[in-house]
């Protein structure tokens, strides 16, 4: 236990001398009011805006059949996953001129085929495992990998 | 009994140890006070979280470890000296630097999502040492976001923030590493548990963990081979592409950006070496083609995650150096005709400028330099950022 305390002492005490560190060279070498603007931005935004969105996305595709909702899901979190990294690509802010071969590509073309393909296999996957469970109707498998209930709350704890 | 790791639903009032000194909260409706238990996905839970940290700690670790790398062979202290060879270690290291960074976006997000009910806990702290640890949660949870968002709209040349980039993503990921290490110290015990225990509840973690970490491969494969050329085809949303450029090489600055086509079509242009040499060289582009030419494969490694390789033809810099008289141990500032700018000029240290790849080059891909390239003549050296192969060479001076 003691020992425990130490490594936790040492680890809050290295931690906050980096922290100290990396303050002290925004400080001296950045703009801080603009760096702690998207710092902080960054944080509520996404917790006050992007989260919210995949919450809401969350509760809509509940109503979605359960044989569909999970493929429809895992299908949703890749292709917005992808579609967040591509965003600046798409909008092409950063296109110079001067300098053709920096963003060469038609993203948008490009974003639209990886998310067909996303779309494409979240389409499949549950079409193959149809075909499967047709070719052995009373094969083991269906509900057997279902979850089990949640157990109580808890709220006794 | 089903052994399941802890929820991050349940209320932690029950676990309070009853905080009398605390101030004492305004009395809120409990619709607000237990909005945690309110979540129905069992996915958030510790188990999903620290895989997920786990898998995003070796991310940022990996990123830490070769920022600095980019960082030391940028602004080398006095006392170390980079090896010029493998030829490929700067390109390796800002390949994975960036390909981690991007994997680590769906990672991060899920990861935050997985704990998000906690973010909501009431009270917000149960005492002032849970005050702390929360304040460095969201020093965490901030930083890893800036790093992200600023990291990928800086590869892909958006500049909406009014900072330089290079020093913020610098300075902050000191402060991440830090909030970091804490963070690993307060979660241990308890990740270790959750990870070594296999669950009995039946609940597919396994499936939105692979879920998760397919997404993080769909943005590394769709942009991987913007360094890994043979995959560069794969690479349909990636801001570079090796083979596309002039003479089949992506371009950084252009000549007219840096003011400097007329200074470099000049016939009177001259190549001067001067400093501590024992003969001081002015050398016409006639007099440099007449020099004996070499021949080096060698890649431009960009610290934005991309690399192409290209054929250079030149003179090796440690031929002129020795033409000139250049001592063994001295070093070399490589001046570009650019009259301003953070990369006009570079430093040259002894392993570079003695390594036989390391050229002036003339031509590049069978053919002269073009002016975006460099023209009448640039530095490739093996191992080295490619804002330090400096373009449009003018002068050299022996330090």
């Amino acid at each position: 236990m003691r020992a425990h305390g130490l490594v936790r002492a040492a680890a809050y005490a290295g931690g906050l001398a980096l922290i100290g560190y990396g303050l002290s060279g925004i400080v001296a070498d950045v703009p801080v009011g603009r760096w702690a603007a998207w710092f902080a931005g960054a944080a509520v935004l996404h917790d006050g805006v992007l989260v919210p969105a995949v919450l809401v996305a969350g509760a809509v595709t509940g109503w979605v059949p359960v044989a569909y909702r999970r493929v429809l899901r895992g299908a949703l979190l890749v292709a917005a996953c992808v579609s967040a990294v591509a965003i600046p690509l798409v909008l092409g802010y950063g296109r110079r001129p001067d300098v053709p071969s920096q963003l060469p590509l038609p993203y948008g073309r490009n974003l639209a085929i990886v998310l067909g393909a996303i779309g494409a296999v979240a389409v499949a996957v549950p079409a193959a495992q149809m075909l499967a469970r047709r070719r052995r109707p009373r094969a083991a498998g269906g509900g057997a990998h279902r979850a089990a209930p949640p157990p109580d709350k808890g709220r006794g704890r | 009994m089903v052994r399941r790791p802890a929820p991050l639903t349940a209320s932690l009032r029950a676990r309070l140890p009853r905080p009398p000194r605390l101030p004492r909260l305004p009395r809120l409706p409990a619709a607000l006070t237990t909005l945690p238990e309110r979540f129905t996905s069992r996915l958030h839970d510790e188990r999903v979280a620290a895989w997920l940290g786990i898998a995003l700690g070796v991310c940022f670790l990996t990123a830490f470890c070769t920022g600095l790398v980019s960082h030391l062979m940028q602004n080398p202290p006095n006392w170390m000296t980079w090896p010029s060879r493998p030829v490929n270690l700067y390109r390796v290291t800002q390949g994975l630097h960036v390909m981690t960074g991007l994997a680590a976006v769906p990672l991060l997000l899920a990861k935050l999502w997985t704990v998000y009910p906690r973010l909501l806990q009431w009270p917000p702290a149960r005492s002032a040492g849970h005050a702390i640890e929360r304040a460095l949660v969201f020093v965490l949870v901030g930083g890893s976001l800036f790093q992200l968002v600023t990291g990928v709209m800086n590869i892909d040349y958006w500049y909406a923030f009014r900072f330089f980039f290079t020093t913020a993503h610098y300075w902050t990921a000191y402060i991440i590493i830090g909030a970091l290490l804490i963070h690993i110290a307060n979660q241990w015990a308890k990740a270790r548990r959750t990870v070594m225990t296999r669950p009995s509840d039946g609940l597919r973690r396994r499936t939105f963990l692979l879920t998760v970490f397919g997404a993080s491969g769909v943005v590394v494969a769709t942009t991987v081979g913007e360094t890994v050329s043979p995959l560069a085809r794969l690479a349909v949303l990636a801001p570079r592409r090796p083979g596309i450029g002039s003479q089949d090489l992506p371009v950084n600055k252009s000549a007219a950006a840096s003011g400097v086509t007329a200074l470099a079509r000049d016939p009177r242009w001259r190549l001067t070496v001067t400093g501590r040499v024992r003969r001081e060289l002015s050398l016409s582009l006639e007099q440099l083609q007449a020099m004996p030419m070499r021949t080096a494969r060698l890649p431009i490694a960009c610290v934005e995650g991309w690399s192409a390789e290209a054929t250079w033809e030149g003179v090796r810099l440690r031929d002129l150096l020795a033409m000139a008289g250049a001592d063994d141990d001295a070093g070399v500032r490589v001046e570009s005709l650019e009259r301003y700018g953070l990369y006009r000029t570079s430093q040259v240290r002894p392993p570079h400028w003695h390594d036989p790849l390391t050229l002036l080059a003339l031509r590049v891909n069978g053919e002269p330099l073009d002016l975006d390239h460099g023209y009448p003549c640039r530095l490739i050296a093996p191992n080295r950022p490619g804002v330090m192969q400096t373009k449009w060479v003018g002068r050299l001076v022996v330090t």
